[in-house]
């Protein structure tokens, strides 16, 4: 049956592996990634696709995207710019993806949200105000979970 | 004299009153202020001795309001301050001085440095000494009503998603709230689940709340670049704010210099007394929680530590909230040396980092913060200033400490149970 609401999202989420909440989660963070273009960040996922990926393998791009993240964040009393802060997100998103496992968290939810929010930021910036991620997400985990 | 340097020494002149007059004739040079700050003990340089910061402050002291001074002045034996020498000073006076008040604490006779650098500052602001960043900021702040140039049509946007996220409604402008939220630029853009988390703690509280559409902004730049007018012009904002919606308390974000502008500097700025209480939002959580309306789940069983904003630790005088919550839901919470009171800064408030020139001192002053974690050696770092945690983030960063830092407000959040409630209307 298809997702049709965040609960519905939540409970299959839930079901999955972390292997395959890495691989499901990398898919989601693929849409926004235009929005960083860091290579670091395009590294982290491509590695989280990947269902064979190592511990050294995941702690190297886990700490490569953790940076990006740190240094995208908006500091205090500079200028915002709404565009550049998507990839805040984007990083915060990449992070979850080939984060260590965290007990009671689902890191593709964590990461579905920063993805989101990284869609909010567009909206911010008053260039989109709609952009249907959830419901993009949802086909995303019904594709994923039906093949 | 230049005419910026002529408005600067004559902003100067006024804002030296009775007690930065009672403070430079009470220094007794014992250098103690100097062991008190990180930009000192961590560069040896003695430069960054506090009391020396504020040095053409003081011979102008000595040369408009002493005796001698003014005899020094006549026969020619006194420098003047100049153009050149204000903007040496640009550094000592902000890139290295976050404002946290170690200084004034250990200070034997009871000198103030902090007020009187923020006095000083007044001066350098108005003869345009004021680094670049800073300046952008407060000028961001007049125009725009935000020091990083947040509109209402992002915070809407960021309230959309969260209402979404946590499935709770996020609301505004609700007249007879108990609570008027404020946030800080910082938040609204890093850190959007602090909005998440206070409505989760609200809903279990079972308080009304509600944001201001026309003062949402806490982050007082005034205060930061030293301009009294334009601190007033932003604690004004809310204050009319709070008593158009007729709410009991304003909740100060976490943000350590939006806590003190509006807290303990709100009233004299603005002349009069409010009408409504203000709490840093740890204030409120530690009330809660005395009043049992927190009731949170499980524990964290990693090692944690906790860094104290100076403004809220140590000018404000929060010390015991945090750690009553940081022991509600940890298992395992370890104090580094020097916590609370005297706690260490993390080198970035009272607008530092806004000065990007000023990075590289940050970073060499972030050892202090780095010698403090090294000695407990903590899983994660928790703080509850969203500056102090992108600074620190940066340092770890810097120094390849792999050490996660968390907001407390949604490590408190994160223990309460997820509510059932229907999702709000337009989503």
């Amino acid at each position: 049956m298809a997702t049709t609401n965040d609960k519905e999202f939540r409970t299959k989420l839930a079901t999955l592996s972390v292997s395959q909440q890495r691989q499901v989660a990398a898919l989601f963070v693929q849409r926004v990634f235009a929005l960083s273009n860091d290579a670091r960040i395009k590294a982290a996922l491509d590695m989280a696709k990947r269902a064979d990926i190592s511990d050294a393998e995941l702690a190297v791009v886990s700490q490569a995207a953790n940076t990006a993240r740190v240094e995208s964040y908006a500091q205090c009393g500079r200028d915002s710019d709404w565009t550049t802060q998507a990839g805040l997100f984007v990083a915060k998103a990449a992070v979850s993806c080939v984060g260590p496992e965290v007990e009671g968290e689902n890191l593709a939810w964590d990461a579905a949200m920063q993805v989101r929010v990284a869609r909010t930021c567009m909206a911010a910036s008053g260039d989109v105000t709609d952009h249907k991620e959830a419901e993009a997400q949802y086909a995303i985990l019904d594709n994923f979970l039906n093949t | 004299m230049s005419a910026s340097l002529e408005k600067g020494v004559r902003v100067l002149k006024e804002v030296i009153d009775a007690p930065i007059a009672s403070y430079f004739s009470s220094c007794v040079h014992c250098g103690l202020c100097a062991e008190a700050c990180l930009f000192y003990t961590e560069t040896g340089d003695p430069k960054y001795t506090p009391i020396h910061k504020l040095e053409p402050m003081r011979r102008l002291y000595e040369q408009e309001y002493t005796v001698l001074g003014r005899l020094k002045k006549l026969i020619g034996l006194s420098k003047a301050v100049t153009d050149a020498e204000l903007a040496e000073w640009q550094e000592l006076v902000y890139n290295s001085c976050t404002l946290c008040g170690r200084c004034s604490v250990v200070c034997p006779v009871g000198n103030d440095i902090v007020y009187m650098v923020r006095k000083f500052r007044e001066g350098m602001s108005a003869s345009g000494n004021a680094p670049d960043g800073i300046k952008g900021a407060a000028n961001r702040t007049i125009t725009i009503g935000s020091p990083m140039g947040v509109k209402l049509p992002a915070v809407k946007a960021q309230m959309r998603h969260v209402e979404e996220d946590y499935g709770l409604p996020i609301p505004m402008d609700v007249e007879g709230a108990e609570y008027l939220v404020m946030l800080s630029s910082m938040e609204i853009m890093n850190f959007p689940e602090y909005l998440g988390a206070i409505a989760k703690i609200m809903h279990q509280a079972g308080k009304t709340w509600t944001l201001c559409s026309t003062a949402f902004e806490a982050t007082n730049a005034g205060m930061q670049i030293g301009n009294s007018d334009l601190a007033r012009v932003i604690v004004s904002r809310i204050v009319d704010a709070a008593e158009k919606l007729k709410v009991k308390t304003v909740i100060s974000p976490e943000c350590g210099h939006a806590y003190t502008a509006l807290r303990w500097e709100g009233a004299n700025l603005m002349g009069r007394s409010f009408g409504f209480k203000v709490r840093h939002i740890i204030e409120v959580l530690g009330e809660f929680q005395e009043q049992g309306l927190l009731k949170t789940e499980g524990f964290e069983t990693d090692r944690l530590t906790f860094h104290d904003p100076c403004q809220l630790a140590r000018r404000g005088g929060v010390i015991k909230q945090q750690r009553n919550l940081m022991n509600m839901v940890s298992k395992n919470f370890v104090e580094m040396p020097d916590a609370g009171f005297m706690n260490w800064c993390c080198g970035g408030g009272g607008g530092a980092s806004a000065i990007e020139e000023g990075e590289e001192l940050r970073l060499e002053a972030f050892k202090k913060k780095k010698s403090q974690l090294d000695t407990v050696k903590p899983d994660r770092l928790v703080t509850a200033c969203a500056n102090c945690r992108i600074v620190m983030e940066e340092g770890l960063e810097h120094y390849q400490m792999n050490l996660p830092v968390v907001g407390l407000t949604e490590m408190i959040a994160d223990h309460i149970p997820n509510p059932v409630v229907a999702k709000p209307e337009g989503n």
